[in-house]
């Protein structure tokens, strides 16, 4: 999941980078990838029917006057197939 | 259903070679193919056929062949230093081709070189890969009984289904097993090779008994992945887009407030809510 934050002046700012995945483990503590070499996992997945919060403050340059805050959920099947689950905006603006 | 005569004749043949090359194991993808495949299937199955060749069911040897070729080249030969042979095979084609239980140990040397061949881009060798699958045998006969130690091995030549239906073209039972998410854990979970290894392909059946059973959920892996949306035989995973979003909905919520009286400092708090609807884990497999 990318948060970023596009402000009225130009400037984008990245808010945070999640990731939501099992890291597989062998009986020593290294990351494996083989499904052969995984012997534990660390499980970092989404629970099934659990709802998780992600929150954020992120501060901006003092001529801003709007922002717009975009989230983007990808799911990667493998690190070069990806696709797009959702994609949400919404614009903030500061002071009247 | 109306069946020509011949077509009749040519199931119960097939039916009736099937215990023989059970106990010889066979020599050939042809072998293999005449006797399991699913050409035979789509006489009288041909929509839910279609809808299986949609699936990652028919393509579980060319969909995996990176981790295949990688069990092979890493795995076996150089970290363990053991054979590309059957027994080591099946750690993977015990789900991936289930029915190379019935594969002489020369087709499976033949198989374990072919899935190298086809990782380096030899021409022919994916293809014939190709031919190997999770397909209409597999879970209607071969791995049809969930609980063997209690009502035995499926029967050659009977085909099992939710209903038991009888046709003329082939003996039918009744089972109950393979409308239950337990049916599905055969692969979709930890497996365990005989000598006692275990396998971390995926563990998405762990999370749906330990996490959403336990926490009230009833609905099967065929509620959502067959009957809803009359998905069927094309079982829709991750690979569908439509799938995951369905799986995790996500809202945003975010305001702008001026923070640090004095300094005046222009901050967002953002609030991500994610939900995962499925009765798994995500991302799983």
């Amino acid at each position: 999941m990318d948060v970023t934050a596009r402000t009225d002046s130009g400037a984008v700012i990245v808010v945070a980078k999640k990731e939501y995945r099992e890291i597989g483990l062998d009986t020593e503590g290294n990351e494996r990838l083989g499904a052969w070499q995984i012997k534990e996992i660390i499980d970092l997945t989404l629970p099934p029917q659990k709802r998780i919060d992600e929150r954020f403050i992120v501060e901006f340059p003092e001529n801003t006057n709007t922002a717009e805050i975009e989230v983007i959920l990808k799911y990667y099947l493998s690190p070069s197939y990806e696709s797009t689950v959702h994609k949400l905006t919404k614009k903030i603006s500061f002071g009247k | 259903m109306h069946i020509p005569l011949l077509a009749r004749l040519f199931l119960m043949l097939l039916t009736m070679l099937i215990p023989a090359a059970a106990v010889a194991g066979v020599n050939t993808l042809d072998e293999l193919e005449k006797v399991y495949g699913d050409k035979a299937c789509m006489t009288c199955h041909e929509k839910v056929h279609g809808e299986w060749q949609k699936s990652l069911h028919s393509k579980s040897v060319v969909h995996v062949l990176g981790g295949l070729r990688n069990f092979i080249t890493f795995g076996l030969t150089r970290d363990w230093k053991k054979p590309v042979d059957k027994a080591n095979l099946m750690r993977c084609m015990h789900c991936h081709a289930p029915l190379l239980e019935h594969a002489s140990e020369s087709l499976m040397a033949d198989i374990g070189a072919l899935i190298v061949a086809a990782f380096d881009g030899k021409e022919g060798a994916k293809k014939e890969l190709s031919r190997l699958n999770v397909n209409c045998i597999v879970c209607h006969n071969t791995a049809a009984i969930v609980e063997t130690n209690l009502r035995g091995q499926p029967k050659p030549g009977v085909y099992y289904g939710p209903t038991g239906k009888t046709t003329p073209a082939h003996g039918t039972e009744k089972s109950a097993a393979i409308t239950t998410s337990a049916f599905c854990s055969r692969c979709h979970w930890l497996y365990t090779p005989p000598d006692g290894d275990t396998l971390y392909c995926n563990t998405l059946y762990g999370s749906y008994q330990d996490a959403y059973r336990s926490s009230g959920g009833a609905a099967t892996c065929q509620d959502c992945h067959m009957k809803s949306k009359g998905r069927g035989h094309t079982f829709p995973g991750a690979y569908e887009p439509e799938m995951v979003r369905e799986g995790i909905s996500m809202d945003l919520h975010a305001t702008g407030a001026i923070l640090q009286p004095g300094k005046g400092i222009k901050t967002a708090v953002i609030i991500v809510g994610l939900m995962n609807n499925a009765g798994h884990r995500i991302p799983d497999g």
